[in-house]
Order: structure tokens, then sequence, then C-alpha cells
């Protein structure tokens, strides 16, 4: 008894876990190329699973054609982002970077607020309660299908990074961001193209974070923590990191809620962070020193 | 008369406002005593409902701002303002200390725990610190939360009357916050405040030339939790009732916000974003009816269907672009520009011709 239950722990945890790790990749990408943290990253999230939902309820596109949308909508939200805000304060004292984020987090909540109201809402699946069995324990096809949609787009993001030119000059530019310039890398293109890219990974996180769960406006603030976890746990700028991380901490959580109940989950998710920081302040396999 | 038209030729030069020694003793005391006499010609509702926060928050920030001045910019102070308050409140009603000494036993506890979680701070760098400041206030408020049998958080309670309010409340926190933001100024300008705005400003470097980096940043934690804490007593006082919403994250942003407008790393910065934003929260809810009026008969509904009140998402969505524009075009806060305006003012015609 005690074993299918953990096995369905299990199960559930790698489908949530899923949606963390994509989340934690873009704010990797973001960092490893840009070294900027960006808060708000969650308030992307929560305006992909928006726009999903307008899409699939207000123009009957199918769930999972909206992933795509919500993808290209919030990469071009992202441009505009790195264009008008974080260039700005890039390469400033870090605490103003901290200070943008926050002023983006009450941006975008308070506009979500204002364009869809402040009620949950759940996007439309085609697939809706349908259950996979494989013996005592179950899953809904829907979950199924996002672990293979994050499997789909981190192939293909592994691809981006490790066999075309922009890759290779984003991968340059993470070691070195002068060095980069002077072999002729347009750094600001890069700048663009990453964060975009990172955004439009928190856009697909966001169209299936809504299939799967409720979301509301002012959902963007728990995920980003869960994908700091993440980060932390796998190291900052670490893509494999993130994977790995976001595995181990949806397992965690689901198996942790199983066991202990809903009220502490949070609480255990910073407590995870907190004791991990104490003892590594650069996280588990993050690097060492300065 | 000669030696102002100096300073200003020299303000002048630098394209900043700025004022000699005297100048700027004369401007505090002169301050002081608008702050200290004005009060009495005003309405009851103005000195409890918007001075006293005014100055409560303005402490809050000034809290928050000596952390800040350190580089370590903390997504959790609501942690310290609601352990100041609750504790101070708790101790004061369940063992009958004098409310005036909970204040001062909630701020030491507050201290304490700063003291526990910076150890772990204070290796961190700047957004990991960010991330766990914020993580500290949510198990904080869990533990409250649990823990309701015995704190009451969750429903809330009424807190003791310190004294009166109105008046003789306003007088109490101005008196402290007085004494908290002049201690808080002669730390930032002693050699502690000169290790803080080394360690800002490249921590390495401030390793490098024997600065114990740890050991200040933990003094900066503990000297801003301690004042967080004493804001969080006030803060419970004034409004007469403590409940555990005091730990939502609005609180913990409301010191970064009012510190970075106002001006960060400065003595003044905190004080002025105070009364903005204060002053922003409790008479633009008022221009509310005014909004929907300009757009048309049923107001901004039309527009936003999915909301029956836009007034508030609207004030916070603004309230968040202010900020933005702030870092982005004043990183020093509004402060050097309304000296810049105070300097164009009263410079008279003459030293115009000099231009």
């Amino acid at each position: 008894m005690i074993t299918s239950g953990l096995i369905q722990a299990l199960l559930w945890g790698v489908a949530s876990g899923c949606i963390y790790i994509l989340l934690a990749t873009g704010l990797n990408i973001i960092f490893g190329v840009m070294k900027l943290v960006n808060f708000a990253h969650g308030q992307l999230l929560m305006i992909g699973a928006y726009i999903a939902f307008t899409v699939t309820t207000a123009l009957g596109l199918n769930a999972y054609l909206a992933i795509l949308v919500a993808m290209g909508s919030v990469a071009l939200l992202g441009v505009g982002l790195e264009r008008f805000t974080f260039r700005k304060v890039l390469g400033t004292d870090k605490l103003n970077e901290i200070f943008v984020s926050l002023g983006l987090i009450y941006v975008f909540e308070n506009a979500a607020i204002l364009l869809w109201g402040n009620t949950a809402q759940q996007i439309p699946s085609p697939l809706e309660g349908n259950q996979l069995f494989l013996g005592q324990v179950s899953i809904g096809y829907d979950r199924v299908i996002a672990i293979l949609v994050v499997i789909a787009i981190l192939f293909a993001l592994f691809l981006l990074l490790k066999k075309t030119k922009i890759g290779l000059a984003m991968r340059a530019t993470s070691q070195k961001s002068t060095a980069s310039m002077l072999m002729g890398v347009n750094i600001e293109k890069i700048y663009i193209v990453t964060f975009a890219l990172g955004a439009a990974l928190a856009g697909a996180a966001g169209a299936l974070y809504g299939i799967i769960f409720n979301f509301n406006p002012t959902i963007g603030a728990l995920p980003t923590i869960k994908a700091f976890a993440i980060i932390i746990i796998g190291g900052l700028g670490s893509i494999p990191g993130a994977v790995i991380g976001g595995l181990l901490y949806g397992i965690a959580e689901n198996t942790a809620v199983y066991f202990l109940g809903g009220t502490w989950q949070d609480a255990i998710a910073f407590t995870l962070l907190i004791v991990v920081l104490a003892i590594r302040p650069t996280g588990i396999f993050g690097e060492k020193g300065e | 008369m000669k030696r102002t038209l100096v300073n200003s030729l020299d303000s002048m030069k630098r394209g900043v406002a700025n004022f000699s020694r005297s100048q700027k003793f004369y401007f505090i005391i002169a301050a002081m005593a608008i702050v200290a006499i004005l009060p009495i010609f005003l309405s009851k509702y103005v000195v409890s409902e918007v001075l006293t926060p005014m100055i409560i928050f303005a402490l809050y920030a000034s809290s928050w701002n000596l952390l800040a001045s350190s580089g370590q910019g903390s997504l959790g102070h609501a942690a310290f303002l609601g352990i100041g308050g609750f504790v101070s409140a708790l101790i004061a009603i369940k063992s009958g200390v004098p409310p005036i000494l909970g204040l001062l036993l909630g701020s030491l506890l507050s201290a304490a725990i700063g003291f526990l979680i910076g150890l772990t701070c204070v290796r961190l760098k700047a957004w990991f610190l960010a991330m766990v400041t914020f993580g500290f206030s949510v198990i904080i408020v869990t533990i409250f939360a649990e823990l309701d049998d015995f704190t009451g958080a969750v429903l809330g309670f009424p807190t003791p009357l310190i004294v009166d309010r109105g008046l003789p409340f306003y007088y109490l926190t101005f008196a402290i916050a007085t004494i908290s933001i002049f201690t808080m100024y002669l730390v930032m300008k002693s050699k502690i405040g000169l290790a803080f705005k080394a360690i800002h400003q490249n921590e390495l470097e401030a390793k490098m030339v024997g600065i114990n980096t740890a050991k200040y940043r933990l003094i900066a934690f503990v000297i801003s939790t301690f004042f967080a804490g004493l804001a969080g007593g006030l803060f419970a006082y004034s409004i007469r009732y403590i409940q555990v919403s005091v730990f939502d994250p609005y609180y913990s942003f409301l010191p970064l916000m009012i510190a970075v407008i106002g001006g960060l790393g400065t003595i003044e910065g905190p004080i002025i974003g105070s009364v903005i934003i204060v002053s922003i929260d409790k008479y633009l809810p008022r221009i509310d009816p005014l909004l929907g009026g300009l757009i048309g008969q049923e107001g901004l509904i039309p527009l936003f269907p999915a909301v029956s009140n836009v007034g508030p998402p609207i004030r916070m969505l603004g309230l968040g672009l202010f900020l933005i524009v702030v870092v982005i075009f004043a990183p020093k806060g509004v402060t050097p520009l309304i000296k810049k305006a105070y300097n164009y003012l009263r410079s008279s015609p003459q030293e115009e011709k000099l231009k």
C-alpha cells in the first residue's frame, strides 16, 4: 500500500518537476549568458498560462498547440523586457536587478488582474480527466504529455545550444563575454536571444502548468522560488544540473506532501533551500569560491 | 553671503545641490520643528492615519536601507516587522510588563533571530540572499500560524494601549524614530558604515584590504533587524491590532520600495521615500471614483470587465512602474532631484547671471 502510494507520488513528482525544470533551465540560461537573475521569471510563467488560456477559450485552439503560442508571445515579451529594463541596469549594482525584477512582479501581477480578473482558471484540455493506469497507480494523460513535451523542448534546446552557430555564440558569451565580443560576437543580439529563449521556456512552463493546475495572477511567486531551489540543488548556470535538480525536487515535494500533509509544503521547500545554502553557499553542484 | 555664493557656484559645477555642514544642520532643525509643531494644527485622522505611519515606515525603511548599504538586499524584512510586532504585544499581554518594555524586548528578540538568520546569509551572493531572506519570512509565518494556540496569529488580537492614540502616540513614535534614525546615521558615518560601503561596492576587494566581510555583514544584519523589530512593535501599537497578515510579502517589499525611491544608501532617502509612498497609499485611493469617471459613466469597467474595483491593481501597477523608472533613470532616488529643484528655486537673479 505504501509502495503504491510512493510510486504515485514519484510519478506526480516527475510531472510537476518537469514544469519546474523548464523554469529553472530558463533562469539558468539567462544567468549563464548574462549573469542576470530575473526574479520575475515566475510571473512570465503566469502570463504564459493566461495567454494559452485565452487562445484556447476565445479562439478554440487545442490546448497543446496553445503552448507554442504562449512560447512565442512570452518570448516577444522577453525581448521587450531585456531591451527596455534589464539592459539598462546590466553591469551596474547587482541590487538594481533585484529592484527591477520586483517592479516587474508588481506590473505583471496587476496587469494580469486587470486583464483576466482575480479568479482561478484552468486551461481546458481535450484529455481532461483521462487516466493512464499502470497496475495500482494512475496518472492523468495530461501529466504524461507534459513530461513528453518537456523532454521534446529540452532536446530542441540541446540541439540549439550544441549544433547551431547561435548556440555556439551563446556558450562563448557565457564563458567570457569580452573575449567573445572580440571574436566578433554581437553581444547585444545574443543577450536578446538568450532572454527571449529563457522567457519562451517560462511561457511553455506556464501553458503546461495551466493545463495541469489551477492558476490565478498571483501564482508566479511560488514557481520562482521552486525554480531557485532547483538551481541551488543543481548549481547556478548548469542545465544538466537543473534537470537532475528538478526531478529530485519534484519527487521530494510530492513525497513530502504525501507523508506530512500540505500545510508545511512551502516551508519545507525553503528549509531545504536554506539548509543546502548554509552548508554550501554556491549550491550542491555549484562552482567553488569566487 | 559670499560663502553661500561660492557654495552654490561649487554645486553648479558639480551639477548637484550641495549643502554646507551648518546649512544641513539648520535644515534638519527646521524640518524637525515642522514635524513636531505641524500635527497640532492637523486633524486626528491625519495625525494617526497618515503622519504616524509615515514615521514608522521611515524607520522601517531606514533599517532595511542600513542592511542594503552593506550590499545585502533583503526580500523578507516583514519577518522582523512581524516578530517585533507580535513579540512586543504578546509579552505585554501575557506577562503584564509595560508595553514600552515589550517594545524593547520585541526588538531584541527580532535582532537575536536576525543574528541567527544572518549567520546563514552572510556568505551568500546577492540573489541567493534575496531568496533566502524571502524564504525565512515564509518559514516564520508558517511557525507563527502553526503555534496559533499560543500566538493567536491567524485571527489576530488587539494590542495593548501604550499611550493615547493621536498626538501622544505620534510624539512617542517621533521620539523613538528620531533616536533610532540618528543612531543608524552614526553607524553609517562610522568606520563600520565605511566597511559596509566597501563590501557593497566590491566584496572581494573589501576582503583583500583586510575587512572581515562576514563579521560586518552580520553586524549590519543585527542592527537592521533590531530596528525593523522596533518599527514592527510601533506598527502593532499604532494600528491597535496585529494579525498574521503583517508577514505579507507586501510588507517585505515596502521598505525596499521606500528606500529605493527615496534614495538608497542615504539617511534622508528612506524618510523622503516614506513621505511619498505613504501619501500615495493614503490619498491616491480618493481619486478612484474620479478615475472611473474619466473613462465613462461606468468607469473603467467596460475596459477591464474582469475586475469590479480597478483602483488597487492600477495603483500597484503604477507603483511597480515607478520603481522601475526610478531604478533605471534616477538610480540615486528622487532626493537629488528635490535638492536640485530647491537649489534652482533659491538661486537669486545675480547668481543666474553668473551662469
